[in-house]
């Protein structure tokens, strides 16, 4: 093996890797769930067609080209007038609000990822503290779908849930790692 | 002595990519649900223009890290836990999965040439209308952007499998590709 590369071979602690690694994928990905979910909310704008069931301009053309039938293409605006007409009036900007900071935070975390599977010591207090932003940007989210109705909370809280769980797990992990690279 | 690592620059647009690639799958999932656009009907405008001006830059974002790749090539990897076929299907994917990149990129801006809609990118510049609207170009275009888009998937998957095996082994190919 070549001296430089076996020089930077094994200078991370194992636990430090494999968070690591995690961290990017999972980071990578909440920024796409979080991203589109902001997105999302800017779209559904209150007092718009879906709304006021004006009827969908269904071309048989356009059915053709993305391949689905004319019932499913009249049911496409249910979606958005569910969420619009069970949001209260509070929700959509603070659900804005609330992933576009998550979205930020995400990016951070891949961030955070590479720099524990690059090990740097410095990183694991930055790293908690990241996880558990994450994790109270979570519970947030959490809290604030559950003081809507039924439809959005069947539309959210499982995903949101397991989400919170993956946050919990790494910041669990991140302070287990802590705490051993204190004591070694 | 050349270096271990890949240059900066091809770094950070390498992590550009993922992060962008992810974001244009789960959103377009979501946009693809959204009522068929209209007078009324405005939904997808927002979302269409944004994915369209994401493809766009991720064309250019690409031929940045294969320049700056090819430009400042990293030292081989020496590593023994890198078997010959391990070579050989990291080579395969990587090259495929450029190839791919650039072809739903390109099909995705075909597609829309044809469709009659006008891109804007970044809500700054009109890109000419060169193309003329035509249904069957359309569909073809969308055929094919779908299509690469489901194999860039599959590759994709590959790549973090890869990178992933090569993380949990801790023989240094990982870190290539992250320090800064």
């Amino acid at each position: 093996m070549d001296t430089t590369q076996s020089n930077q071979v094994n200078e991370a602690p194992f636990w430090a890797s494999w968070i690591g690694i995690l961290a990017i994928i999972f980071g990578i990905f909440l920024t796409a769930v979080h991203g589109t979910e902001v997105l999302s909310h800017v779209v559904y704008a209150p007092d718009t067609a879906a709304v006021h069931d004006i009827p969908i301009d269904c071309k048989e053309d356009e059915l053709d080209e993305e391949g689905i039938s004319l019932e499913e293409c009249r049911l496409m605006g249910t979606t958005v007038k569910n969420v619009i007409l069970s949001s209260p009036d509070w929700f959509r900007s603070f659900y804005i609000g609330l992933t576009t900071l998550g979205t930020i935070v995400a990016v951070f975390s891949v961030f955070i990822g590479i720099a524990l599977v690059d090990y740097r010591s410095w990183i694991i207090k930055p790293a908690i503290l990241t996880f558990g932003a994450l994790l109270a940007i979570d519970v947030t989210a959490f809290l604030a779908v559950v003081n809507t109705g039924p439809l959005l909370r069947a539309m959210y809280l499982g995903d949101i849930l397991l989400w919170a769980l993956i946050h919990l797990i790494m910041t669990a992990a991140l302070m287990a790692g802590y705490h051993q690279s204190e004591n070694s | 002595m050349q270096r271990q690592e890949y240059n900066r620059t091809a770094i950070i647009m390498h992590w550009l990519l993922a992060l962008s690639i992810f974001f244009l799958f789960i959103s377009s999932w979501w946009m693809l649900s959204l009522p068929f656009p209209s007078e009324e009907y405005r939904y997808r405008v927002l979302p269409f223009q944004l994915h369209k001006n994401i493809g766009i830059t991720l064309f250019f974002v690409l031929a940045i890290l294969l320049y700056v790749r090819f430009k400042h090539r990293p030292a081989p990897i020496t590593s023994p836990a890198m078997t010959p076929w391990m070579h050989k299907l990291a080579l395969a994917d990587h090259i495929i999965l450029y190839i791919t990149i650039f072809a739903c990129c390109l099909s995705g801006y075909l597609s829309s040439a044809f469709s009659g809609w006008t891109t804007t990118v970044w809500w700054l510049v009109d890109l000419p209308d060169w193309g003329y609207e035509s249904e069957e170009l359309n569909v073809f275009f969308s055929e094919v952007h779908l299509w690469t888009a489901w194999i860039l998937l599959a590759l994709v998957s590959v790549h973090i499998s890869g990178a992933v095996y090569h993380a949990f082994r801790r023989d240094g190919v990982i870190r290539r590709m992250l320090h800064l």
